[in-house]
């Protein structure tokens, strides 16, 4: 509700912004009316909201499976609002699941590599090219590969995300250590701090704020890479959920689908720019910040 | 005590070209003494300073503290540095405790030696404040009370009140001199400014191209007021150091 109410308050503060997005919304609906009529009843060519919020999101609830608290239209029970959130819930929740754990995951995964590395400036130099070659991978690209590894389960979907995201923050860690001021490095060292303490004092903070920018980086990735995992191989969560749209072309699902994955992504990066104020408290202010 | 002896350190620039940073330098400096390392910038004070840190290896001679050879940094030698080391992410108060916590020392003890020495450099109310909402002199004054609580004998100061406002600074050299007093521990203290010199230094030792070219007893009385440094011996000090400094060619005879 903060969030909406904060988004409310910007386009207060933002008219045009405001305006770009209302346009964007009429002009969506417009678009939807004066588009040929398609010949099937579920797969209009552009879905006009009323359809989007009707008839597709009851729709949804073909994809819940379990035979509780709504009825399984799969079974031959009716299409219900309630069974297309339980649907909706439930894909989220295993969608939401993998992104966090594998962004977790990575995330410590390539900081603390990303340390190792800078142990010592020889294995640093070693390493950097290899680095560069693992970043120049295209990511969805390997989707299959770690298909075939881990299977089609939910740990290819945490898997296929840690390594993507692991890889970002490995190269932003690298990159930020070598940027810490060595004033700060020598004063620690005058006060008689061992590596390992300067590691932990002084370099892993000194870090934060650099590292913040890949956090933001990874976010968008971490997205792109459980949905392409879900659209790709895993048998459940919201990427999937589009994959079944599109086997009956429900347009209107497929758009409704997009709006959720879209808020889910806007949350989570309002929750890491809250994250970013709460950690960086001591930075002084940025201009412009 | 410290023994300088024969310390001597080179330095190959990028084009190849060879500096002599250190030649043949030996002195030795006793306990509870307040030395000034004087000269124009790029004539070794630093390098020298560094070297008693343990943050520049010689590349010829030898440094010791109590006979023992000086091989990196050590917790018997503090430092200030003319930049602002002060840790912008943690707590005032944290960074005081900051040498005693690498040392090892239990948390209750920490707290209350770094408790003491911000109130002796007059933050007494600010161990919660982050270094950003402090100004420049008084994050200076955080990192002479870091250097002073981690309990090393020995002090090394590079130009630390070079940045700041003629006040400040006054502010500052008073303070210090007040700790040195109270505590007794051996202060060097590198500067180009011959004024903070007089105001601080028991002795100065004067650096051209490396080499010690003078050591001078500045044997004024304290408070080392603008009387004081106006007296006849104060500008006799001024006029030997100057000369070795600058107006050495206007001065023929003055070394």
């Amino acid at each position: 509700m903060g969030a909406i109410r904060r988004l409310g308050a910007g386009l207060r503060r933002d008219w045009i912004s405001a305006m770009v997005v209302i346009a964007l919304i009429v002009g969506w609906e417009i678009a939807g009316h004066m588009a040929p009529r398609s010949p099937l009843r579920e797969s209009p060519i552009v879905p006009p909201w009323e359809f989007i919020f009707g008839r597709a999101l009851t729709g949804l609830s073909d994809y819940w499976k379990i035979e509780m608290w709504a009825p399984v239209p799969q079974l031959g029970g009716a299409q219900t609002l309630l069974g297309a959130v339980l649907a909706l819930v439930f894909h989220s929740a295993l969608t939401l699941f993998r992104l966090t754990v594998g962004l977790v995951l990575g995330g410590l995964a390539g900081v603390l590599l990303g340390l190792a590395l800078s142990w010592s400036s020889r294995v640093r130099k070693l390493v950097a090219p290899s680095l560069h070659l693992a970043r120049m991978c295209p990511l969805l690209a390997m989707i299959p590969l770690f298909q075939f590894w881990f299977g089609a389960t939910n740990w290819a979907a945490i898997v296929f995300v840690a390594y993507g995201v692991g890889v970002i923050y490995l190269i932003g860690t690298v990159n930020a250590v070598a940027n810490v001021p060595a004033r700060y490095i020598e004063n620690a060292r005058v006060l008689g701090a061992s590596r390992l303490r300067i590691h932990r004092s002084i370099i892993l903070p000194a870090i934060l704020p650099e590292l913040f920018s890949s956090v933001f980086l990874t976010l968008g990735l971490a997205w792109s890479a459980v949905i392409g995992a879900e659209y790709i191989g895993v048998e459940s969560g919201i990427g999937r959920m589009v994959i079944w749209s599109e086997y009956f072309s429900n347009t209107g699902r497929m758009a409704l689908i997009t709006l959720v994955i879209l808020a889910y992504a806007m949350a989570s990066f309002a929750l890491c720019r809250k994250l970013q104020e709460r950690v960086l408290a001591w930075t002084p202010k940025r201009p412009g910040a | 005590m410290i023994s300088i002896t024969n310390a001597s350190c080179v330095f190959r620039h990028a084009s190849g070209r060879e500096v002599r940073a250190l030649d043949r330098i030996s002195s030795t400096i006793g306990d509870g003494e307040f030395v000034c390392l004087l000269g124009r910038s790029g004539h070794g004070k630093s390098t020298l300073l560094r070297s008693l840190a343990g943050l520049n290896t010689l590349t010829a001679g030898e440094i010791a503290v109590d006979g023992r050879p000086v091989k990196g940094p050590g917790i018997d030698r503090g430092m200030v540095f003319q930049e602002d080391t002060v840790f912008p992410w943690m707590t005032v108060q944290a960074n005081v405790e900051f040498g005693l916590l690498a040392q090892g020392i239990p948390a209750a003890e920490r707290q209350g030696v770094a408790r003491e020495w911000l109130d002796k450099v007059g933050l007494g109310r600010f161990g919660d404040s982050w270094p950003k909402e402090l100004s420049g002199g008084m994050r200076k004054r955080v990192a002479i009370a870091t250097a002073f609580a981690g309990g090393a004998p020995i002090l090394l100061m590079d130009e630390p009140f070079g940045p700041l406002d003629y006040v400040t600074r006054r502010d500052l050299q008073n303070l210090l001199i007040d700790l040195w007093r109270s505590t007794g521990r051996t202060i060097i203290f590198v500067t180009h400014d011959i004024e903070e010199a007089l105001v601080l230094a028991e002795r100065a030792l004067v650096l051209r191209a490396g080499r010690i070219v003078d050591d001078i007893r500045v044997d004024l009385t304290r408070p080392r007021d603008e009387e004081e440094r106006a007296s006849p011996r104060g500008i006799a000090i001024s006029k030997t150091i100057l000369g070795h400094l600058e107006l050495e060619q206007h001065t023929p005879g003055a070394a």
